[in-house]
């Protein structure tokens, strides 16, 4: 589904991505860990099309298409979500709306009719149940005034109405405790599907106990220095990240 | 005369482009050759009680006026009893209101003690188009007996390609306890060009409350003064400008509380693309003595384009100890993150662009509590939003 191979990329001047190579198939889960800088967040943001970034090596492919070559919103009709780390706050455009909208430019992509507002109220209140929200959070401005909690929530509830073939969390699990951490993973965990893949990204092993991963990878100054299984995170959350760094430059 | 005295003011017009009321050879507006039908042109819905000025005079048939006991609502030259207040000069800075005193026409609404106009009271101030450049000039009376209640929409047309003007003088007095909602809704053509005084005292517990919403017109200066006579007054103001082109909106108030208690909130949004010019001086002043005055001015810009350009100075001068005020102005462009974010659900970038816009304008609207209108307003909002050329 996901084919990065050899990626580099810098935020201005700075190199940040340094041949980084990833494949991913449907139905996986890949978590990605790593220290602060190691370019996680990064990776994220050049997948989902965030601006900033400059591609200067490497390819990466979704589903055979050239991904870094789609606008934004083309990547997510195509099928690509990233929940965001730090979730943006838009006054004035309520949740609801912005859901609809979103939604609907998704069927439109696909060449299906798009929803009523009736009918989506009604679909959208039963996502936002499957994901322990509130649907007073519907009428509110997106994001606006919402704990940290609250956002990630929101986060999911976008990612189960939008059903995306590819979904990347970006440090879902940060800001959260662990009641809120374990309603997003249960939310996560409702999508997983054969024909779905994730790529979790995260700074701590904790996350990964709720969502377990298929696949464990290490991302260290813009390259994945070891893959494994799920036993990987556990040995990094004992040792830290230090001694495959070390290794690695030995 | 208009062009002598606008040339001597200096002060509060160092932003204003007054060669859009200088340049065109305005000749006083005359009768149309035909009555051209309301219906369509106008923003509210039929269902208020309504009256119109067609190029400064009034049209008895446009008017529609079924108006419960204690409501009246006349052309200037049939209202009595009002020669104190007509009489009373413009402030000395306004000379666009000070020559606007002369007009043979306007609006005289007036509703007695404890009376309630039953529904809200729509005045059209229209020009109709012509071939040559033409001005008008109305007044506007409002006066609301204590404990009397208004709502007011006036809106403000214009037609034609030929450059139009109109110059209005407007004095609202509202008694111990009155409350008024006062929205004015420009919607002027590309030649319109919109010149305002309004002239607002409140007495003790009085209240008023005004949405000033412009989508659209070449210029438009308006001079707001509002005074706080009483204890306790309160005084909302509210304002939006949408702003493309070339067009320039000005916006000037002064609030004085001149009494104890008094409570004022402002907030005027504004966007502007292209090459449009927004300028925004709010100042509240406060009087020795008037204590517990709780006071708010803000101002917020969006910028859409390179071109446009805002000059915001909200201020107070506090003469009082022990008061509460605030203030504050903000330009800023779109919110990139925004964008980024919207896109990243499938919205387009355009459409992403509208919304963000249309959420900036909206939070003015949502503050119309007068339904049928606030509806016809978000439909207005959505129809100024930017082009797809963004």
């Amino acid at each position: 589904m996901l084919k990065i191979t050899n990626l580099h990329a810098k935020v201005g001047e700075k190199a940040i991505l340094k041949g980084l190579s990833l494949s991913v198939k449907a139905g996986e889960v890949h978590a990605i860990m790593g220290p602060n800088g190691s370019g996680k967040s990064t990776l994220s943001y050049i997948l989902a099309g965030r601006p900033g970034y400059t591609v200067t090596e490497g390819t990466a492919e979704y589903e055979g298409k050239d991904l870094l070559a789609m606008e934004p919103e083309i990547r997510a009709r195509e099928g690509v979500f990233l929940a965001f780390q730090y979730p943006v706050e838009i006054p004035g455009v309520s949740n609801k709306y912005f859901l609809k909208a979103a939604y609907n430019a998704m069927r439109k992509h696909r060449g299906e009719p798009e929803m009523d507002a009736g009918a989506f109220l009604k679909f959208v209140k039963e996502k936002a149940k499957s994901v322990e929200m509130d649907p007073a959070f519907l009428n509110r401005s997106v994001n606006e005034g919402f704990s940290g909690g609250e956002k990630k929530r929101n986060e999911v509830l976008q990612l189960a109405v939008l059903e995306p073939k590819l979904a990347l969390l970006d440090e879902t699990d940060s800001g959260l405790d662990i009641d809120a951490l374990k309603v997003v993973a249960g939310g996560v965990n409702k999508m997983r599907d054969p024909k779905r893949a994730f790529v979790v990204v995260t700074h701590y092993q904790r996350l990964l106990d709720y969502i377990v991963p298929d696949f464990v990878h290490v991302l260290s100054g813009g390259r994945i220095i070891k893959s494994g299984g799920k036993e990987l995170a556990l040995e990094l959350e004992k040792k830290g990240y230090g001694w495959i760094e070390d290794k690695v430059a030995a | 005369m208009i062009a002598e005295a606008l040339a001597a003011q200096k002060e509060g017009w160092r932003y204003t482009p007054v060669a859009a009321l200088t340049g065109p050879d305005f000749k006083p507006a005359g009768v149309p050759a035909r009555l051209e039908p309301l219906g369509g042109r106008v923003l509210c819905p039929v269902g208020f009680h309504r009256a119109a000025l067609v190029n400064g005079r009034w049209e008895a048939k446009h008017a529609v006026l079924k108006l419960p006991d204690g409501v009246t609502v006349e052309p200037l030259g049939e209202a009595s009893g009002l020669a104190e207040l007509l009489s009373r000069p413009a402030p000395a800075d306004m000379p666009l209101a000070q020559a606007a005193s002369a007009a043979r026409d306007g609006f005289v609404v007036r509703v007695a003690r404890h009376s309630r106009a039953d529904r809200p009271i729509h005045l059209v101030h229209i020009s109709e188009a012509s071939p040559v450049a033409e001005s008008s000039q109305a007044r506007v009376l409002v006066v609301l007996e204590p404990g009397a209640t208004a709502e007011i929409v006036e809106e403000t047309l214009s037609f034609g390609d030929a450059p139009s003007w109109k110059n209005v003088r407007a004095q609202v007095v509202l008694g111990e306890g009155a409350f008024l909602r006062h929205h004015r809704i420009v919607r002027e053509g590309a030649q319109g060009r919109l010149t305002l005084g309004l002239e607002v005292t409140l007495a003790s517990r009085a209240r008023y409350e005004s949405h000033a919403l412009n989508f659209g017109g070449l210029f438009a200066r308006e001079d707001l003064r509002v005074r706080i006579e009483g204890e306790g007054a309160e005084c909302a103001l509210n304002g939006l400008a949408l702003l493309g082109g070339s067009e320039f909106a000005d916006h000037h108030s002064v609030v004085e509380h001149a009494a104890v208690g008094g409570t004022t909130r402002q907030l005027y949004k504004a966007v502007i693309d292209d090459k449009a010019r927004f300028v925004f001086d709010g100042l509240i002043t406060v009087k020795p003595g008037a204590q517990k005055t709780d006071a708010q001015v803000y101002n917020k810009n969006l910028l859409l384009s390179e071109d446009a350009r805002v000059n915001t100075n909200p201020e107070f001068k506090i003469l009082a100890d022990d008061v509460s005020c605030k203030h504050g102005g903000a330009v800023g462009q779109m919110s990139l993150e925004a964008l980024f974010y919207l896109q990243s659900r499938g919205i387009g970038a355009d459409e992403a662009r509208r919304l963000l816009v249309y959420a900036f304008g909206s939070e003015m609207v949502d503050r119309v509590a007068l339904e049928p209108l606030k509806l016809a307003l978000a439909d207005a909002l959505h129809g100024r939003m930017p082009e797809e050329h963004l």
